[in-house]
């Protein structure tokens, strides 16, 4: 039975055509539905934010009106715990494994999938994956430049966003050589978290590729040879950066969070986040001031998407597969897309969606909206993460 | 017989001693992986985490150890008993967090000193996260320092020592001897030698501590128990090997500096001669100002407290301000209407307690003697083991046993440290009985259950209840074992705590914070009032 849906799948995949994906499990979907009944999905998701725990708080209510699912938001700190969670019990023959779905992406969904740990393929049969735009939103099916592969469903778009108090910052600075010059004019202001935090890690990519003449390269797996051609001017870049960072670059802030949280004290000047509604929602909850400003950089800054995924062992893969479905629905878009209650991006292909469900999306201009937008560029291959992170520590790790 | 040491030895083995064993037999073995080693040594960080885990822990368990002698001088012969034992209650997480509300550059302090120097913009003064860990090292002090003020007191206040200790004093002070000159000579090489355990768990735990750390510690290096903490976490294979060898180093290295520790004390010796010998003395006018310090510890935790209820209501809260701009009870209604952390953690830590209590007991009343010394030095042993290894083991034989993320499993992975905690605090009051009480029961004919229940434990019940109360507030404030052993299917109030850390919500931290403290502190209070004599608690 499994197998056989399995070659139903790969066989649609390859016509890359949503609409015969559609219609190849629309045989077993109703069957999935109805095995999904009563069953709880442990959604492992990070929840360091009140916005996004409330959203999925309204997911999982919805989930069981209308499935009879439950769905329980296992609340986590950093997606790498579910990874080695997972592997361990997969390890020790655990099949009814704690986790049923995961929100992931990048350098931990490469490697789950390089060890199996994952179910599918399946995300490219769920019903309203034929909705997602997978040709306007490459990242859809290149996560961090690995291929997808249907082994985890889209859920919402990201971009490096900067943002500030517009009364404090007159001119943001949009390149990393104008941030340089920004924090040398203001010292101790500036900050980014220290990776490994995501964050921070997608921030001295982000002065890789800004630091580097043809940026191509990057799309490319990575290896040490490759990376020391452009290893002397990033750090060079970084170097002049950390001069007038808080505590001169000595010690970093330790998470994306805490960083806000010292932009809305005043503390710091320029905060960062992958949200580019994030600003906006920050106005809205009252945490920064209405003259709030989000910009990002001239040339571009790293886009990408982050998805949801089942664990080769989860118990209840129906259910999960059923919630990945519904968070993929116009509904759960449109709503997670409007900026008084989440502001994340969809994924989906608005234009091809009914008239009155366009509606929905439209997110009046809010103050903190991005009012500089820059190109999203692609993540570099998810290989150049250790050898970024490892020479950063080397050269930044000691104080 | 046989069925009577069966009762005795049966519950602590089952709840402590063989768990412990085989999480250490499950653990070791995976991490003697010399590839990881490798990494872990030349980790570009290791060598900074290294001296930085060393300097904090030995300058933070010394500082203590001097503060809390001289606050024990200071009482002369008051009971510090009692007030110490609401310090106990606060967890070190709540601490570290209302420490950094306190003195971070957006903090309370700052925002006292702002209208005074005119500023506009939070100073860019260097408090929580310094290079050198001295806002760690005082929060380890902070918090330590009433411990062993606690774990002073409740040995003067011991039957025998008293009894001996009186006469002692007597014949010192009638020589001429000032209190100072007494309690040297007299009190302190009799306190020390019985201190051994206690020093050694405050020396363990501040080389080893990782949410106090995360919170109040440097990130570039962090410490090493830190540094191991995030390896391990990583989703990288190899990473967490080498998170596995950082914490087997941590556990040699605290092994190797009690021992040096220990080694280098007997060096002190000509120091302690020359005291001996030098004539009676009065005190220096100075030593009087030493009867500040334990009001200063309540001044302090009374700030941290009053700090962190402020922040745990304030919706708005820029810079210079003294006040928040509005309140809001946001962050408390989201505690009890997502009530299940709360309570979970209520009844692991009241089931946890009574089980050590109940099998601490067995043990002392019914077990031979000789077999105390196993458990005491066990109990030792584990407290002197990093919670992660310990923890990590804990989580390698639940996955083999097929219980991660169930309800036996975070039981198990809380009394652990509850049944060693409580079996070292009891195991004195408990065997400095007095015998001769027996002896009269039996006189009187009473038998052997009859004498407990109405004679013997009534009359233990002020140690009794202390011991379950340190259960109840070290289960509260378990965070490495209960991460690892709730698979994501359970979620404790530290767990809540330092996931909401990492998100900067300080109204909901800070209530996370204070709930924390909530729990022991209710227990403490009931186990002091009821721990009173009959006579007085009318």
């Amino acid at each position: 039975m499994l197998n056989r849906r399995r070659l139903l799948l790969t066989t649609a995949a390859s016509l890359f055509l949503p609409v015969q994906t559609g219609t190849a499990q629309a045989a077993d979907w109703p069957a999935i539905e109805a095995a999904a009944k009563g069953q709880t999905v442990y959604f492992n998701a990070w929840a360091g934010s009140d916005p996004i725990n409330a959203y999925i708080k309204w997911a999982a209510d919805e989930m069981k009106s209308r499935y009879g699912v439950t769905v329980e938001h296992v609340k986590i700190t950093d997606t790498a715990e579910v990874v080695k969670r997972v592997r361990d019990e997969v390890a020790a023959g655990k099949q009814d494994g704690s986790v049923d779905l995961v929100w992931i992406n990048g350098e931990n969904f490469r490697t789950m999938k390089s060890e199996k740990l994952l179910f599918g393929p399946f995300s490219e049969a769920l019903p309203n994956y034929a909705l997602v735009d997978t040709e306007g939103k490459p990242t859809t099916r290149q996560d961090f430049s690995e291929s997808v592969d249907g082994l985890e469903a889209p859920w919402g778009m990201a971009q490096l966003t900067f943002f500030a108090d517009g009364a404090k910052v007159a001119e943001p600075p949009r390149s990393i050589a104008a941030l340089t010059r920004f924090a040398a004019a203001n010292p101790g202001r500036v900050a980014y978290p220290a990776p490994p935090d995501f964050h921070g890690t997608t921030f001295i990519k982000q002065v890789l590729i800004e630091s580097a003449i043809s940026p191509a390269a990057f799309s490319k797996p990575a290896d040490r040879m490759l990376f020391s051609s452009y290893q002397p001017v990033w750090e060079a870049m970084l170097d002049a950066l950390h001069k007038s960072l808080w505590r001169e670059g000595r010690q970093f802030p330790k998470s994306q969070a805490e960083v806000t949280q010292m932009v809305a004290d005043g503390e710091l000047l320029i905060g960062l986040t992958f949200n580019p509604n994030e600003p906006a929602n920050l106005v809205a909850a009252g945490t920064m001031p209405a003259g709030t400003i989000a910009w990002q950089h001239e040339k571009g800054t790293i886009g990408n998407t982050h998805f949801v995924a089942i664990p080769v062992n989860a118990r209840s893969k129906e259910a999960a597969q059923v919630f990945a479905n519904f968070l993929m629905s116009p509904e759960a878009q449109a709503r997670k897309n409007d900026i008084k209650v989440w502001g994340d991006p969809t994924v989906l292909a608005v234009s091809r969606l009914a008239a009155d469900q366009q509606a929905s999306f439209a997110n009046a201009a809010a103050p903190g909206s991005v009012s500089l937008p820059g190109p999203a560029l692609l993540e570099p291959h998810a290989s150049w993460v250790p050898l970024l992170e490892d020479a950063w520590l080397k050269r930044y790790g000691k104080g | 017989m046989t069925a009577t040491r069966l009762v005795a030895v049966l519950p602590l083995t089952l709840l402590f001693l063989l768990p412990l064993v085989a999480a250490l037999v499950l653990v070791l073995p995976g991490l003697l992986d010399a590839t990881a080693f490798a990494s872990m040594i030349a980790h570009p960080q290791f060598a900074g985490a290294l001296w930085l885990t060393v300097f904090t822990g030995l300058l933070g368990t010394g500082l203590a150890v001097l503060t809390s002698l001289a606050i024990v001088h200071a009482a002369g012969s008051r009971d510090l008993s009692r007030g110490s034992g609401l310090f106990l209650a606060v967890p070190h997480l709540s601490l570290a967090i209302g420490l950094a509300f306190l003195i971070m550059p957006t903090g309370v302090i700052a925002r006292l000193l702002a209208p005074l120097l005119g500023w506009t913009s939070p100073p860019q003064w260097v408090t929580t996260q310094d290079p050198w860990g001295f806002t760690l090292i005082a929060a380890l002090v902070l918090k330590e320092t009433p411990f062993l003020v606690w774990a002073f007191a409740a040995l003067l206040n011991r039957d025998d020592m008293r009894r001996a200790l009186d006469g002692q004093v007597a014949v010192a002070r009638s020589l001429g001897h000032g209190p100072m000159s007494i309690f040297l000579r007299v009190i302190l090489p009799q306190l020390l030698p019985r201190m051994a355990g206690p020093l050694i768990a405050v020396l363990a735990y501040s080389l080893t501590v990782v949410d106090m750390a995360v919170v109040v510690g440097p990130g570039q290096p962090p410490t090493l128990a830190q540094l191991a903490w995030t390896d391990l976490n990583d989703g990288d294979a190899a990473t967490a090997a080498r998170g596995g060898a950082g914490v087997l180093i941590l556990s040699g290295l605290v092994l190797l500096l009690i021992f040096l520790v220990g080694a280098a004390l007997p060096l002190l010796a000509p120091l302690r001669h020359r005291l001996l010998a030098s004539p009676p003395r009065q005190d220096a006018k100075l030593f009087r100002l030493l009867i500040i310090l334990w009001p200063a510890w309540f001044c302090i935790y009374g700030a941290v407290m009053l700090v962190m209820a402020l922040q745990s209501i304030a919706a708005q809260w820029p810079f210079p301000d003294l006040l928040p701009q509005h309140a809001t009870a946001a962050a408390w209604l989201r505690l009890v209407q997502d009530s299940g952390p709360f309570l979970t953690t209520f009844v692991l830590a009241l089931a946890t307690a009574m089980s050590s209590v109940a099998a601490a007991v067995a043990w002392l009343e019914w077990a031979p003697r000789r077999a105390d010394r196993i458990a005491a030095l066990v109990a030792v042993f584990a407290l002197c083991l990093p919670s992660l290894l310990v923890g990590l083991g804990q989580y390698r034989l639940f996955l083999a046993l097929g219980i991660t993320g169930t309800a036996p499993a975070l039981f198990l992975a809380h009394v652990l440290p509850v049944a060693a905690y409580v079996f070292l605090v009891l195991a004195g009051p408990y065997r400095s009985f007095d015998p001769r009480w027996n002896a009269v029961a039996a006189g009187l004919t009473a038998q052997p259950l009859r004498f407990l229940l109405r004679i013997k434990w009534p009359m233990l019940k002020a140690p009794i209840l202390a011991a379950a109360a340190t259960g109840f507030a070290v289960s509260v404030a378990q965070f490495v074992p209960a991460q690892l052993a709730a698979a994501g299917r359970f979620s404790t109030l530290p767990m809540e705590a330092v996931t909401l850390s990492a998100g900067g919500n300080r109204p909901l931290i800070a209530t996370h914070g204070l709930g924390l403290m909530l729990l022991p502190l209710v227990a403490f209070l009931l186990a002091g009032w009821f721990g009173q004599p009959r006579w007085r608690m009318r």
